[in-house]
């Protein structure tokens, strides 16, 4: 499953697995604003662009035909809008377009590749995103595939049951179950939130190894953010 | 609609990130406010439950079908701001982990779907959802989360100077408005059922009605017709806009002439002058919003 995927991905061993996450979002950062800001027609530096990605994805040991195929997500939206600047009578835009959205979304999963949710929640917290906001994001992350099962489930349950007859009722019965599902994940929330408060929780989730921003992570950042710059002012 | 990276020029994504950020910041101030820190995870299992929601198929006819998408049926049940962070964090998730919107366009879709859209699809709930217009007040936050997202986005896109020809616009509105009726429908449909299941799911809006919040959700909606008229009036995006307010001409003028004897001086790169351009927009609309926020904290704290 998708984010099945990522987790086993994300738990590898590597020199980029390694680095620090507060080093790695900048990174990934100024590489999207390097590939944002290119003039329409840089199929070079794309090309450069594309196999600095390569480089790293197999720097990470992941399967790079599974991460450019995953990255590919992407293609059939932007497909769309290349299509209409194609017809528009602009194909360097067309071209660009396709080209860029690839890029960054692969560059986004080589950070989200190499970096467990918890510790890239940790480096967005320490790099200024609202906590609350993140402790949302990290509990919505924890349980999307549990409520996402349930609701699996619900529609399975309503399939053996044989389906209703008119377009309406079927209508209402989806409905039903949404509210039904809404309810579960309520009680569910107000489980987790006791058993969390039995525990000791007081707002904050504590942090068991707090692992430091080394010279390497720092020379890592300083050299590719250089390679971005350089690569930025040669287009 | 998730705009993937790439997409957008740069002042569009950089003057929506930096819209965006002290926006949700304010947003997330609010929630913390009325919920108890300790309640966080129920916002992040309503989350999930939004995620998951789009397992469960609505039938539209003609073979095909549609799914809630959630943002107006979630502040009538946790409140606008609650409901802005659950968003917020949706979109977030969307964009690291599914690749479904970009990480610099972020700001964008945080802006269009979980403030804008948010924002307009509680205000004909806070505004008639206690009395008897109830059931239409909640199929129009529906509709209006929906449209008012998708015709920000649309905006945005020509703003970046994606060209789109006229004929093709009418059908992108016109298929926006379908889906914002579905949303609607499934919006009522979800909520009369959440309210039978337990009234408490659903949110009473009687009461002190805070002026800003329905004031911020009119803005949303008349952002959104403003974009409308621009992306129906706006041949060439932003470039357009920046003539008709003076600032490129003037920037032109102004920013070469120093360097005007280098042919090759770097000051000349277009995107340089752009960028400056942009710059001093991102100045201002910072300073806006750092004055609205300011100004927003502590009327919040007369009215509670």
């Amino acid at each position: 499953m998708h984010h099945v995927v990522l987790e086993q991905w994300s738990r590898g061993q590597s020199f980029l697995h390694a680095r620090d996450a507060r080093a790695k979002i900048p990174a990934v950062l100024g590489f999207l604003i390097l590939v944002a800001t290119a003039p329409a027609h840089f199929e070079p530096l794309a090309l450069i662009c594309f196999l600095l990605l390569i480089a790293g994805l197999a720097a990470a040991r992941l399967p790079v035909m599974a991460a450019l195929r995953r990255a590919g997500v992407v293609l059939p939206f932007c497909a769309a809008f290349a299509a209409i600047s194609f017809l528009a009578g602009e194909p360097r835009r067309a071209l660009s377009l396709l080209e860029k959205s690839y890029l960054s979304a692969l560059a986004v999963l080589l950070l989200v590749g190499t970096t467990p949710m918890p510790q890239l929640l940790r480096g967005l917290d320490s790099l200024g995103a609202p906590r609350f906001l993140l402790m949302v994001a990290q509990f919505l992350y924890r349980y999307l595939f549990v409520i996402s099962e349930q609701a699996q489930h619900m529609r399975m349950a309503g399939r053996c049951r044989g389906g209703l007859a008119g377009r309406r009722a079927r209508f209402r019965a989806a409905a039903g179950a949404l509210a039904v599902l809404f309810s579960r994940s309520y009680e569910r929330a107000e489980k987790i939130h006791r058993s969390m408060l039995s525990r000791g929780f007081d707002g904050r989730i504590p942090v068991l190894a707090a692992a430091g921003f080394q010279a390497l992570d720092a020379a890592f950042l300083a050299a590719w953010l250089s390679v971005c710059l350089l690569l930025r002012s040669a287009a | 609609m998730h705009i993937p990276d790439g997409f957008l020029s740069t002042p569009v994504w950089a003057a929506l990130d930096v819209a965006a950020a002290p926006a949700a910041a304010a947003m997330t101030r609010l929630a913390q406010r009325g919920f108890d820190e300790k309640r966080v995870p129920l916002l992040g299992v309503m989350g999930a439950f939004v995620f998951a929601a789009q397992m469960i198929n609505f039938p539209v006819g003609a073979g095909t079908s549609g799914h809630l998408v959630g943002g107006a049926l979630l502040a009538m049940s946790l409140g606008p701001a609650a409901a802005s962070v659950v968003m917020t964090a949706i979109l977030a998730i969307q964009a690291l982990v599914f690749q479904d919107g970009g990480i610099l366009a972020l700001g964008a879709n945080v802006f269009n779907m979980a403030i804008g859209g948010v924002l307009a699809g509680y205000l004909p709930y806070h505004l008639w959802g206690a009395g008897r217009g109830r059931r239409v007040a909640v199929f129009l936050g529906g509709f209006l989360s929906v449209l008012v997202a998708a015709v920000l986005a649309l905006a945005e896109l020509q703003l970046s100077g994606i060209a789109m020809p006229a004929a093709l616009l009418g059908v992108s509105l016109g298929l926006f408005v379908v889906s914002a009726v579905l949303e609607g429908a499934i919006t009522l449909a979800v909520f009369q059922a959440m309210e039978t299941l337990h009234p408490d799911f659903v949110r009473q809006p009687a009461g002190n009605r805070s002026r800003t919040l329905g004031g911020l959700g009119l803005a949303a909606v008349l952002l959104a017709v403003v974009g409308v008229w621009f992306a129906s009036a706006s041949p060439d995006g932003l470039e357009r806009l920046a003539e008709n307010l003076g600032i490129a001409g003037r920037a032109k003028a102004f920013l070469p002439t120093p360097l005007a004897g280098y042919q090759a001086g770097f000051i000349q790169a277009a995107w340089l002058r752009k960028a400056a351009a942009g710059l001093t927009g991102l100045a201002l609309i910072y300073a806006a919003c750092a004055l609205f926020g300011r100004w927003l904290a502590p009327s919040r704290q007369r009215s509670a």
